[in-house]
């Protein structure tokens, strides 16, 4: 008897990003990155402005992984990271882990998250369905 | 064990560090790339763990040692120690030990002439920083290459003191010391590298044939690399190690547990994953 293989598929992201951009008018922002700061796939919603330049963008992105690299020396104590909120001023960001990437997304601020929250969830449940 | 006291730490990044033992009786005597097993009460238990001593065996001052915190999937408890503990805590110590040290002579019991070329992992380069300092301070004219691999810029803990010793060998002459030193990203794309336009891409790399048929290293060295003129030594992740031994067996390298009948070989190293 051979042992079954597991069939690894990546997620697409470009799906996954319009999905999420696409699930609330608060969303401004969808995007995944890997644990090389490399973007596999962002949007941003068309009427929007970018508040951050180019390079201020990898900076963020550098500052969220290390933010996210030191979080999961505790996971042998508090268990795995599921989410983190920022949120500033102008914009709220919002980090999830998802198959050892890191989606990223920014909402307008002083918003009601929870709405968002479920349906971004659910739109990464239904993928690994 | 003997009796000691951390009489200095400094903080690379938070999970990176270099920290000084002074034993209470004094340095012994020791080999350049030997390790130090360390202990620290936890509990009213000693807990020890070993670490490579970076510091030359002529320096009769203190041990100094490059150490990573790493915590996944568990915290190490004696670097966890280490990494919370302040300079005048005692600590202790047991006598020096390993073989990831210099040849000086073959099998045959001539002198080994051979170039010395130190490939380190991450804090795999403690023993190399020992190797360099020894054979400067000792006159040494093998030709020296140290070559440092890393993730990130903050991690090349040792690159003041290599690039002056690189410095000191062109001052010199050749003839005199001669020493080079190159240090690898891997991931230079991260924007902590963004500076970086050294070379690019995992340590072992340095050891790969372009096009032309020339390694970085023997672009470096000037020379074709061969078993006859050239001794590896190697210290890091595991993955360090088969990544050299990829290239390094295809050019009929053995290493020193592999070595020939007549009791040959190229490679010495040691794995620390």
């Amino acid at each position: 008897m051979g042992m079954a293989e597991e069939i690894i598929t990546e997620p697409n992201y470009e799906k996954l990003c319009s999905n999420i951009l696409n699930c609330n008018e608060h969303v401004r922002f969808a995007g995944f990155v890997n644990d090389k700061s490399q973007i596999l796939h962002s949007a941003q919603k068309d009427n929007l402005d970018s508040l951050l330049a180019e390079n201020e963008i990898g900076m963020s992105i550098h500052y969220t992984l290390e933010r996210w690299r030191k979080a999961q020396n505790f996971t042998f104590r508090l268990g795995k990271e599921r989410l983190t909120f920022t949120e500033y001023d102008n914009v709220t960001l919002v980090t999830i882990p998802f198959k050892g990437k890191l989606l990223l997304v920014s909402t307008e601020p002083r918003i009601h998250y929870d709405p968002i929250i479920e349906k971004i969830n659910s739109i990464l449940t239904d993928w690994e369905k | 064990m003997e009796n000691g006291t951390i009489s200095y730490i400094q903080s690379l990044r938070e999970d990176l560090g270099i920290f000084r033992v002074t034993p209470d009786g004094g340095v012994p005597d020791f080999k350049a790339g030997q390790f130090l097993t360390l202990g620290l009460p936890l509990e009213s238990k000693i807990v020890n763990r070993a670490y490579s001593i970076a510091s030359s065996p002529d320096n009769k001052k203190f041990f100094e040692f490059v150490i990573r915190w790493v915590r996944r999937p568990l915290p190490g408890r004696l670097t966890s120690l280490l990494f919370n503990a302040k300079v005048g805590d005692k600590i202790s110590w047991a006598k020096p030990a390993g073989n990831l040290t210099i040849n000086d002579t073959l099998p045959s019991g001539e002198k080994d002439t051979r170039r010395i070329v130190c490939i380190g992992g991450g804090t795999g380069l403690a023993p190399f920083v020992s190797f360099a300092q020894h054979l400067h301070d000792t006159n040494d004219k093998r030709e020296v290459v140290v070559l440092h691999g890393a993730s990130y810029v903050d991690e090349l803990s040792y690159k003041q003191l290599l690039t002056d010793l690189e410095n000191d060998s062109i001052d010199k002459g050749k003839d005199k010391w001669n020493f080079k030193y190159r240090a690898a990203i891997s991931r230079p794309e991260e924007w902590t590298n963004r500076a970086w336009n050294g070379h690019k891409g995992r340590i072992e790399q340095f050891l790969r044939s372009n096009d032309a048929g020339k390694s970085p290293l023997e672009e470096l060295v000037g020379e074709k690399i061969t078993k006859d003129n050239t001794m590896f030594y190697v210290c890091g992740w595991q993955g360090t190690i088969d990544g050299t031994m990829d290239y390094l067996k295809n050019k009929n390298f053995v290493t020193e547990k592999n070595k020939r009948d007549d009791g040959s070989y190229e490679v010495k190293f040691e794995s620390y994953g």
